[in-house]
């Protein structure tokens, strides 16, 4: 498999082989990740200079000259396409691209010890869907009305025709959306039936590494959920482009017997699991850091997997949280809560977990490890304000107001991104052969750390003072006058989380054409993907390996010569 | 449950120590001045009393260990798995403690208020029922009128956007919007409720101080939905129903001086619906 000859075309751009797919889906969510993230900083300057054109180094030369309000000025609705969009594209276009696409193709079948993905074809498809899906709904900022702004939850009537927003910018944004869960599903198909079936022998449930166990649960919840969130994408299309009012009511319906929360049902029932298809990835790959930068084994491995998995079956049953105010029966609204409050018991044993990796290891400071230690307290924080929004009564407050926002970015962005930070500056030796500069990437993640908490916390604070979420112009309000010093604070720390990021970024690609070429096994880990040689060949394994030991074999007196031990060597 | 009442205590004496209300998030929300809504503050600072307590914990031990077992020469990791029936046991009774300090209090709390508060709706003579219809960018409001029935000729519509309600009275509102989900929310009393086309939702609360305060729309509903807001004034009895006639009397509802400048944003010619006793 690995000797024929392959075509430029056939070995980088249609290639079958998952650490290529794997590479394509990182620079597919790098580069959406930077699109997002400026959007981001755009809606930052927005709410803090109000109605002031753009400077030149957000683009302001470029960008809305034709806008209503002025030249170069973001206005109300330019506003809420960025913040939808900003949406959709970080958790869609990404995170998942990232976590998902990047490091469960180039991990799962190195991890696992196995040649390829079961199905590569599909797997190929998968990419290529996605960036068919990536080309509609860049292709929908070309519309003359612009692209969606509905939110990234697209809740009708609002998104539907009836809903005011002008132009075709929705369909493409639905029809973009349904193809990117098409993509999702593909890959999740792949994943299950890779883990499940392509093990190397020896390698046990039990010996998985916690970054497949995570990979393989969220690929689970996309195998369940992504097909529902695909049935209300398309009865939401048909009500954008057939004319049907399946989620139109009201006044406005021409045709009776729509609903809209119908819609927000189908959008929760996925849109609950899909936080945990994020961060889930994420939780493994910190699992296993911690581990390794401890040197020690992972602290209660079958508990922290086992208690991933009942995290992953109790966030299909708690969506309703997300809608106490809409009106839904009161009696949901209770197990609903305490349904949620249930996942505080497997977090608690994850975190306790956690704390019992670094206890009596030889803990060292490495980039990857510092980013590790941080979504403990990133997710610790993002976790615990949960409890504020699944108690119905402080959510009725505090529902649709920025602590939501706050609370989300810390779970989804916060953890997740420093979960995908930690996995990259890890796997950098594996997929480019060169190591990351280190000092780099300890400014990196200083200058991450510090703005992302001063912001994403003050979205708490503002939220907790009153503010609503989606508001163009804050200074509207009188009862907002209090928090609109926090906007100027906010925007100035959120342009340094920029700066920041463009230092990855140039950490990044500088690495992989000058970087230093980096040994077989730099950090001295345990599991399989570091036993092959870089260039790993077109189907990684000249044998395939025989699995003797567990993932986290640090420390293990038996071994006298160093402190781990590969899962394939026998002690 | 007298851990409320406990809860209570402590925290206006600390605050009578402090002077000021304690808190982990620097400002305070908008001043309370509904009947209800500091059921919503105090399991608010529940919640903040215990989260800082367990995040505390989770980082200091995280600092500790970082510093106390820091890689350096002659210290070696323990090889530990942690997989012991010691440690399953330990774990799963710290999940339980984090479970019975925290879950199982806000619920406590919570599910209380529901029933004393927020889910128990006043009936009787003196409450005010009012009808509210969201529309994009405004708020149109329905007082029965003198027969007290909904959809009749003697119903009384103020100037669009402006709320009034009497003080220290119990105030139900059922809500439907024109067009889009809106959410009706009102910071000073602690509360919202979405309006979804198609059905008719309802919410209740009671003033205990006169003054104007300010409603917002917390569910995105376009392009103008942040300044899509409604203008609450808290009267005293007499007021009220001084304002009440003023409605009767003239056929041009009279502006309020401290409402907003905008024009109408065209009301509909026809809404309104026949009361629903039981939702």
């Amino acid at each position: 498999m690995s000797n024929h000859e392959q075509s430029f075309m056939s070995k980088y751009i249609f290639s079958t082989d998952h650490k290529v797919i794997g590479k394509q889906f990182l620079w597919l969510g790098i580069f959406f990740l930077m699109f997002g993230g400026f959007m981001a900083m755009l809606i930052r300057w927005s709410l803090s200079h109000n109605m002031q054109p753009l400077p030149w180094w957000l683009l302001g030369d470029i960008l809305y000259q034709n806008s209503p309000v002025g030249v170069g000025i973001i206005g109300p609705d330019a506003y809420n396409q960025l913040f939808t969009m900003h949406g959709t594209i970080m958790i869609f276009w990404a995170i998942t691209p990232i976590l998902t696409g990047a490091f469960g193709n180039f991990l799962i079948p190195l991890q696992i010890g196995t040649n390829d993905m079961a199905f590569p074809k599909l797997n190929m498809l998968s990419f290529w869907t996605m960036f068919l899906a990536s080309v509609v709904l860049l292709a929908s900022y070309l519309l003359p009305t612009g692209t969606a702004a509905g939110g990234w939850t697209s809740y009708p009537p609002l998104s539907t025709p009836v809903g005011g927003i002008p132009g075709y910018g929705q369909v493409y944004w639905t029809l973009a959306l349904t193809l990117a869960g098409t993509a999702t599903l593909m890959g999740a198909v792949n994943y299950i039936t890779t883990i499940v079936r392509f093990r190397a022998p020896g390698m046990g449930y039990f010996k998985m590494p916690l970054s497949i166990w995570g990979l393989f649960l969220t690929s689970i919840l996309n195998a369940l959920f992504v097909p529902i969130i695909a049935a209300g994408l398309i009865v939401l299309l048909l009500d954008l482009v057939a004319g049907t009012q399946f989620l139109v009511a009201g006044q406005k319906a021409t045709i009776p017997g729509g609903d809209p929360l119908l819609y927000q049902h189908i959008f929760w029932i996925f849109g609950h699991p899909e936080v945990y298809i994020l961060i889930l990835p994420g939780w493994g790959v910190v699992s296993d850091l911690l581990s390794v930068f401890s040197r020690k084994p992972a602290f209660g491995y079958k508990m922290t997997a086992l208690s991933m998995c009942t995290i992953t079956a109790l966030s299909g049953l708690v969506w309703g949280h997300h809608m106490y105010t809409t009106g839904m029966s009161p009696l949901l609204g209770k197990a609903f809560m305490f349904l949620t409050l249930l996942i505080s018991i497997p977090s608690s044993i994850f975190f306790l977990n956690w704390l019992g990796t670094l206890w009596k290891g030889a803990i060292k400071l490495e980039v990857p490890m510092l980013f590790a230690l941080s979504v403990m307290w990133v997710f610790g924080l993002g976790g615990l304000t949960g409890l504020y929004n699944a108690t119905i009564t402080a959510d009725i407050y505090l529902h649709d107001t920025y602590f939501v926002v706050g609370h989300f970015h810390y779970t989804m962005a916060a953890s997740v991104l420093f979960g995908g930070f930690a996995g990259i500056y890890f796997w950098f030796p594996k997929m480019f052969g060169k190591r990351m500069n280190k000092k780099l990437g300890i400014i990196h993640f200083w200058m991450s750390f510090i703005p992302l908490n001063i912001v994403f916390f003050n979205m708490m604070v503002m939220g907790y003072a009153g503010h609503h979420r989606r508001i163009f112009d804050p200074s509207v309000y009188e009862f907002l006058k209090p928090v609109l010093q926090l906007n100027d604070l906010m925007t100035t720390f959120a342009f340094l989380l920029g700066i920041g990021q463009l230092i990855f970024a140039i950490n990044f690609v500088f690495s992989i054409i000058k970087g230093k070429k980096a040994e077989k096994n730099p950090w001295g880990a345990s599991t399989l993907e570091w036993t092959v040689d870089y260039p790993i060949p077109h189907g990684n394994f000249a044998s395939i390996p025989t699995v003797y030991n567990g993932p986290h074999e640090y420390s293990n007196p038996k071994v006298k010569d160093r402190d781990w031990i590969s899962q394939s060597e026998k002690i | 449950m007298s851990f409320q009442n406990t809860w209570r205590w402590f925290k206006c004496t600390t605050q009578k120590i402090g002077g000021k209300c304690w808190g982990i998030w620097f400002l305070d929300p908008p001043k309370d001045i509904s009947l209800d809504g500091y059921r919503i503050d105090d399991v608010i600072q529940y919640t903040d009393g215990v989260i800082l307590f367990y995040f505390s914990i989770v980082v200091l031990l995280m600092i500790y260990f970082l510093i106390r077992y820091r890689s350096r020469s002659g210290h070696k990791a323990e090889y530990i798995h942690g997989n012991s029936k010691k440690y399953v046991i330990f774990s799963l009774l710290m999940g339980m403690m984090v479970f019975l300090t925290v879950d199982v209090v806000i619920e406590g709390m919570a599910f209380k208020d529901l029933k004393e508060a927020f889910w128990n709706f006043p009936k009787g003579p003196n409450v005010v029922r009012i009808e509210v219809m969201p529309q994009q960018f405004a708020w149109n409001f329905r007082y029965a009128g003198q027969d007290n029935e909904f959809g009749s000729d003697d119903d009384l519509i103020p100037a669009q956007n402006q709320m009034h309600i009497p003080v220290n009275t119990p105030i139900v509102i059922q809500i439907a919007p024109y067009d889009v989900i809106h959410s009706f929310f009102i910071p000073n009393f602690r509360v919202k409720v979405d309006a979804t086309p198609g059905m008719i939702n309802t919410m209740w609360f009671q003033a205990t101080e006169t003054g104007n305060f300010e409603i917002a729309c917390a569910e995105l509903c376009g392009n103008s939905h942040y300044r899509m807001r409604g203008f609450l004034t808290v009267d005293s009895p007499d007021d009220y129903q001084k304002w009440l006639n003023s409605l009767e009397e003239e056929g041009e509802p009279e502006e309020d001086d401290w409402g907003d400048e905008d024009e109408d944003e065209g009301i509909p010619t026809y809404w309104g619906w026949a009361w629903k006793e039981s939702i």
